[in-house]
């Protein structure tokens, strides 16, 4: 059967040129250019499984492709509740595409059927197996014998992850802690515990997880200096992924970055070319020019995962170059791939919005006065809508300038550095007299114990209720007099 | 005469002859009974005594003949007079003993006037009560509240800002303690309306962040409407709800949002005030929701002027999304005028120029400005200074800042207070 090695499964090595498909052609949502299959090799478990699952779900000309390679995948594992929705899922898709079309091409005697012999089988040998690791996991605990125990554990959360049990594999993982008796055990626990609450989400819980592998002490010391690379490498992309996703982009960039590609096999969770992309687009929204160029641009590490992806890298050398209306382009014309992607795509929108706020501001910064028919033509916009863009970027203070809508003419703003101190000067002298004062009367106010109670227990004028609620009504009657 | 009123009348002699203020209060506590009982005598009992040597005395008896239950109407038609006397010639030093008494008969006069529509007579007997009663000038009384009512009342709004305009320092014995804080409340609701009808929204959006930040357990309707109208002059002032300081208790989160949701919305939405007009009129507020409409499109046209040179008034209609370049014309105009924004209109184009505020802070009014302020400054600042010094010469502070350093929590939080303003 199937045996999952717990961190290494064996699998293909990354191809290449995953996403090579991505022709300079104009396609709209429902038609990437994805090749599902090249895609799908690059990941093993339930990225997998994940990820496909998520192209189904957002790109119906995919749906059946993508559905049929997650079946025949996850027939691999235990995980029978999994098949189950995936047919599910797949009869829907099948009953709206309607067959004639799509199906008929593909050949519908290759749509899978509901197995139910496979399902009932897996159920037994799943449970079977389940009691076997535990009983081997009770023997090892009464003979106490810690490496043992911690295999054990391990085996146990192994095998829940196969059945698609996240939960209990997280706490069989996280069980495994007490049993770890050197810092490679620690690091191989976290990275257990990392990989899972990726599955679910749990981002705290990674970065937690992630900085707790990292200051494990002898991490440095970890025999080996190449598995020492790739566990590092691990850790910076899952950081990388849940800063991401917390919408952190620029811690994110700078985990990303600091991948190592020899080291980049990470498929449970992410591939090279996901690191070049996430890496990329964060790292472009984020950083300023010169971070740019010194830690995207020349980074030699990096430049290596900017390979793989080819576009993306022209992108990044486009907007350094200044040509922002063809780096802008370019972007356009990946969006729809990386839609696809289930972790990239809801922070697709505002990725894309900081990347071009920062080209608006990095084309004005060098000049006085900017004429805004060449900018509207220099970033494919008309010139009313570019007038609201900046119009929001002046207002949020990211560019200092003024527009001149008469002639359609950017004015940077010529600030009085003197005029400004004395109205700031101002304006924190009053700020301070009134928290002073409003200090002043609060001490007052604890020293004499003035503070809103019931009045019912003192001989009070109201007994009974709240101060001022039987007042509150005469004060109605005449509110309206000063306005 | 019954003989306990007598025993009363002859007492007040000994204890004020001898100065014994202190027994005497607490002996009119006693004897307020008596002297409700005996309504029908208590004007006898005045003949008999003094106002400057028993003030304290006549001050009882007046406050037992206004107050009974029974009092005829006869007695009420001279109360005017009577507290008028009083007020006028009573010993400020002696009165200072029965501090609540005091109020209380001031509270009398103040709901016998609103009674009687009369406002505007209490507003410069009151003035002189709390002048007589206070020990300095930034000292707080229950009686503040009562003038500031009364001023709104008479729709008088300048005597009352004498008084509102010192910033307190201290507030009055009868103010705290197991009182309840009624007066105080109220005295910052009242003075909050008062600014907002002089149109001066800083300094009322300070006196409703005052009701609103008073340590609360329940809430309390006064404290409501504040935090209504302070939601209302912040977006005024600032077009935006500012939040309120850290130190807001727990109820104003808790209770007061949810009750205000009407006017929590307006700050997002213009079409809430239409919405929501009901509330508005029932809760007497739709002046002042008027006034924030108004006042959202002016903040609009201002944040123009930070990002354009020119622009058509056209442009300006749309972007602030008034009817059009008619509407905004009046509106640039007026703000013109108002001296909130620096612009020319061309109208043969149909243009706005947005210019800089002319303001170079280079003459010498602006200087005697800056220097007024840093006086100001400097001011609160020593106070502050000494406000620290006492709290370090408080033998119970320094018994617990020598003593065990654990306990000393509670007695430095205020001095911590004091320190952070320091820093700021």
């Amino acid at each position: 059967m199937f045996e999952m090695n717990t961190a290494e499964p064996m699998q293909v090595d990354v191809p290449l040129e995953d996403n090579e498909n991505n022709e300079t052609e104009c396609y709209v949502v429902d038609n990437p250019t994805l090749d599902l299959e090249t895609y799908a090799a690059s990941y093993t478990g339930f990225a997998k499984l994940y990820r496909l699952m998520f192209v189904a779900d957002h790109c119906p000309s995919l749906r059946l492709e993508a559905l049929k390679m997650a079946i025949s995948y996850v027939m691999t594992t235990y995980n029978v509740s999994l098949y189950q929705t995936l047919h599910k899922k797949l009869a829907e898709a099948v009953a709206t595409v309607g067959l004639p079309d799509v199906a008929v091409q593909m050949g519908s005697q290759d749509i899978p059927v509901l197995d139910s012999m496979w399902v009932e089988s897996k159920t037994k040998k799943a449970a079977i197996k389940l009691e076997k690791l535990d009983t081997d996991l009770k023997n090892y605990k009464t003979n106490s014998i810690k490496e043992s125990i911690r295999r054990g554990h391990d085996d146990l959360g192994d095998h829940y992850l196969d059945c698609g049990d996240l939960t209990s594999a997280l706490k069989c993982y996280s069980r495994a802690r007490d049993y770890c008796t050197s810092g490679k055990h620690i690091i191989m626990m976290c990275l257990n515990v990392v990989k899972v609450s990726v599955y679910l989400q749990n981002w705290a819980h990674v970065l937690n997880y992630v900085s707790k592998a990292e200051g494990t002490p002898d991490f440095n010391e970890v025999p080996g200096k190449d598995s020492n690379q790739s566990i590092l490498t691990r850790l910076k992309c899952a950081a990388g992924l849940a800063e991401l996703a917390t919408k952190k982009y620029k811690s994110a960039a700078k985990h990303f970055l600091a991948a190592s590609i020899d080291h980049c096999d990470y498929p449970e969770l992410l591939s090279s070319n996901n690191v070049a992309v996430y890496g990329g687009l964060c790292a472009l929204a984020t950083f300023d020019r010169s971070e740019l160029q010194k830690q995207v641009i020349v980074s030699s590490s990096f430049k290596l995962f900017l390979e793989l992806e080819p576009q993306l890298r022209d992108i990044i050398f486009k907007f350094y170059e200044s040509k922002y209306a063809s780096c802008l382009r370019l972007l356009d014309e990946i969006r729809d791939n990386l839609l696809l992607d289930m972790y990239l795509a809801p922070h697709l929108n505002s990725l894309y919005m900081q990347i071009r706020n920062r080209a608006l501001i990095q084309y004005f910064s060098p000049y006085l006065s900017a004429d805004m028919h060449l900018m509207a033509a220099a970033f494919n916009r008309t010139v009313n809508a570019l007038e609201d863009e900046l119009m929001q970027l002046i207002l949020d203070g990211q560019i200092q300038a003024r527009i001149d809508s008469h002639n359609k003419i950017l004015y940077a703003k010529d600030v009085d550095q003197r005029s400004t101190t004395f109205e700031r000067s101002l304006a924190m002298g009053k700020e301070y007299q009134r928290r002073t004062s409003m200090l002043i009367l609060r001490a007052a106010l604890l020293k004499n114990h003035i503070h809103v109670k019931i009045v019912g227990r003192e001989p009070g004028p109201q007994s009974g209720e709240a101060p001022g609620s039987s007042t509150s009504l005469a004060i109605r009657s005449y509110e309206t007099v000063p306005l | 005469m019954a003989s306990p009123l007598e025993q009363f009348v002859n007492n007040v002699r000994i204890s004020s002859a001898s100065g014994n203020f202190r027994e005497l209060y607490e002996m009119i506590g006693k004897s307020e009974e008596v002297l409700q009982r005996n309504t029908v005598h208590l004007n006898t009992v005045l003949e008999t005594l003094d106002i400057q040597q028993h003030s304290l005395g006549i001050l009882a008896v007046l406050l037992a003949k206004f107050s009974s239950p029974q009092g005829n109407d006869v007695d009420r038609s001279t109360m005017y007079q009577q507290i008028h006397d009083f007020i006028t010639n009573c010993n400020g030093e002696q009165v200072r003993f029965g501090p609540d008494l005091y109020a209380d008969l001031c509270h009398l006069l103040t709901d016998y006037l609103i009674e009687q529509k009369q406002p505007i007579r209490g507003i410069e007997i009151l003035k002189k009560a709390i002048r007589k009663i206070q020990l300095f000038d930034s000292q707080l009384t229950s009686i503040h509240a009562d003038l500031c009512q009364l001023c709104l009342l008479s729709k008088c709004m300048k005597p009352a800002l004498e008084f509102l305009d010192t910033d307190v320092t201290g507030i009055g014995s009868e103010l705290g303690g197991v009182n309840d804080s009624k007066h105080f409340l109220l005295y910052y609701y009242y003075g909050g309306m008062i600014y907002t009808a002089l149109k001066n929204y800083d300094r009322a959006l300070y006196f409703f962040e005052v009701v609103v930040t008073v340590p609360s357990m329940v809430v309390s309707h006064i404290m409501l409407e504040a935090y209504k109208k302070y939601i209302l002059v912040s977006l005024i002032l600032h077009g935006k709800i500012l939040p309120t300081p850290k130190y807001t208790s727990q109820v104003v989160f808790r209770f007061l949002k949810p009750l205000s949701l009407a006017y929590l919305e307006l700050a997002t939405s213009q079409h809430a005030a239409l919405k929501h007009r009901e509330v508005f009129v029932r809760d007497k507020n739709m002046g002042l929701v008027n006034q924030v409409l108004s006042s959202m499109y002016k903040k609009n046209i201002q944040r123009l002027t930070k990002t354009f040179l020119t622009l058509s008034l056209s442009d300006v209609a749309s972007r602030v999304q008034l009817s059009g370049p008619a509407q905004a014309e009046s509106y640039v105009l007026n703000m013109i005028e108002e001296g909130e924004i620096y612009a020319m209109i061309n109208q043969k184009d149909g243009m706005v120029v947005f210019l800089d505020s002319p303001e170079k802070y280079a003459s010498p009014e602006t200087l005697s400005i800056l220097e007024q302020q840093m006086a100001a400054c400097t001011k609160l600042h020593q106070y502050i200074q000494e406000m620290d010094e006492q709290i370090q010469m408080n033998p119970q502070y320094v018994k617990k800042a020598v003593g065990s350093h654990d306990e000393d929590m509670p007695a430095t939080s205020q001095k911590s207070i004091a320190i952070s303003t320091y820093s700021m």
